[in-house]
């Protein structure tokens, strides 16, 4: 039995950064199916001594227990990365991966609100959390065209690091909340390069090009 | 209309890599662009004869795009050739996807609606590097005003006003100092518009510094056109709330 268990709902973005990770990573875990939608059940105990705050992801890893898509990709960086390049020590790639992680976990969480509004009725309105998502999606794309005259092709570093994996479901999902890749160019040419890293995998609403 | 019948710019050449497809829009027109991996781009109605799924959701393989929902593979030609459901069938030629005429030059991928194509404007660059496409609310009338009242410095010295000349009804040069600028306009919408920003220069000169130099510029048009009231012809440099 894997000493990892990712308390998992496929349709949730966040925990698609995990599995995503897990995947490239080729760390062998137990998914945990939770009733997300409708049953809400992150948000009851038992699943509340876990995370306190009542969502998804949740990692345990040995006695390790934790929560938060960003924290979850740290770790297994740290403890399964032998190359130390997804989440690398230097100062300035560390910090610019923080920063990113930072935006995905902070600022473009409406993404996620935008999402969970359109396809399950959470509360909140949708034109404007689109319309706010759309506006982090288009600082990304600014970020990506300026990267692109230095020939980078990755958001921290000359390389994919974990800022790549966090930030990569919000755009490649963003169809489910209206909105559309067209006036994004740097962030298709990137999605692009993401799917082509190894171990790449996809979730619904993510189109597997066969 | 006789502007459909103008060469419009649509994408950044660089913007479509080989095998890859994009949406867009022209007078509110949704169109598919892909480029296949001989290099050649496409322009087709962005729409699938099958189920009416967007083609640009789809996937570039060698010559042929195929649609997400069932793979449907369409040729060069708009030619469904592949049903994947019926792999043994001759797909009947009336299995045909919308094609609009495409080109490519300047640094930019054009269309023509049709459904006679013009003759293609000469060459404005022999060399040309990217700087961005800027997406904007209002329409090409609204772009132009803001390109006329907020031009660009000159990357490479200083030097007096920049001038904007019109090349073409979609295409117009912008000279600051030695520096030019191709700038092309499409009309996304009557309330949208793009423009397509490139470098006319070598790369020697411009690559890197001199891409970011244009792109700051071409942000802060955005950010103008966003936070300033601006009402056609009444625009004034220095006006910002």
């Amino acid at each position: 039995m894997p000493a990892l268990a990712l308390y998992n709902y496929e349709l949730d973005d966040a925990c698609y950064k995990v599995r995503l990770a897990l995947s490239i990573l080729s760390v062998e875990y137990e998914a945990i199916a939770v009733d997300a939608f409708p049953g809400k059940e992150q948000t009851k105990p038992p699943l509340l001594d876990l995370n306190p705050l009542g969502r998804l992801p949740i990692l345990r890893d040995g006695d390790v227990v934790l929560h938060g898509a960003e924290a979850i990709l740290a770790h297994l960086a740290r403890a399964y990365d032998g190359s130390g390049k997804w989440l690398p020590a230097e100062a300035a790639a560390f910090a610019s991966v923080m920063q990113w992680l930072q935006f995905a976990a902070s600022d473009l969480s409406v993404a996620r609100e935008a999402r969970e509004q359109a396809l399950f009725d959470a509360p909140g309105d949708g034109t404007a959390l689109s319309t706010e998502a759309a506006r982090m999606l288009r600082i990304m794309d600014d970020h990506m065209t300026a990267r692109s005259f230095a020939g980078a092709s990755w958001f921290a570093a000359p390389h994919a690091t974990i800022a790549d994996i966090a930030l990569f479901p919000a755009f490649a999902l963003s169809r489910d909340f209206g909105v559309d890749h067209d006036e994004y160019p740097a962030l298709r040419n990137w999605a692009r390069y993401v799917r082509q890293l190894p171990g790449f995998t996809t979730m619904p609403g993510i189109p597997d090009y066969h | 209309m006789e502007e459909r019948n103008d060469w419009h710019p649509v994408a950044l050449s660089t913007s479509i890599k080989p095998a890859t497809s994009a949406g867009t829009r022209l007078f509110d027109e949704e169109l598919v662009v892909w480029r296949d991996t001989g290099e050649a781009t496409h322009i087709w109605e962005d729409r699938c004869p099958h189920r009416g799924m967007k083609l640009s959701f789809g996937f570039v393989r060698g010559d042929h795009i195929a649609c997400l929902y069932h793979g449907w593979q369409y040729d060069a030609a708009g030619q469904c050739r592949y049903i994947p459901a019926h792999p043994d069938i001759k797909v009947p030629p009336a299995i045909k996807v919308k094609t609009y005429g495409a080109a490519e030059q300047d640094g930019m991928i054009w269309a023509a609606l049709g459904p006679d194509l013009p003759p293609l404007p000469s060459r404005s660059a022999t060399e040309t590097l990217p700087v961005r496409s800027l997406y904007l609310r209002g329409g090409t009338g609204r772009a132009l005003n803001l390109l006329r009242d907020h031009p660009p410095r000159s990357f490479t010295q200083e030097a007096g006003p920049a001038q904007i000349e019109p090349v073409s009804p979609t295409l117009f040069r912008i000279r600051a100092g030695t520096d030019a600028l191709l700038i092309g306009v499409q009309a996304l919408s009557g309330s949208r518009t793009a423009l397509h920003i490139v470098i006319a220069g070598p790369a020697a000169a411009y690559q890197g510094a001199g891409q970011l130099h244009f792109l700051r510029w071409a942000n802060a048009l955005r950010h103008d056109a966003e936070t300033v009231q601006v009402e056609p012809a009444a625009t004034a440099l220095g006006e910002a709330v």
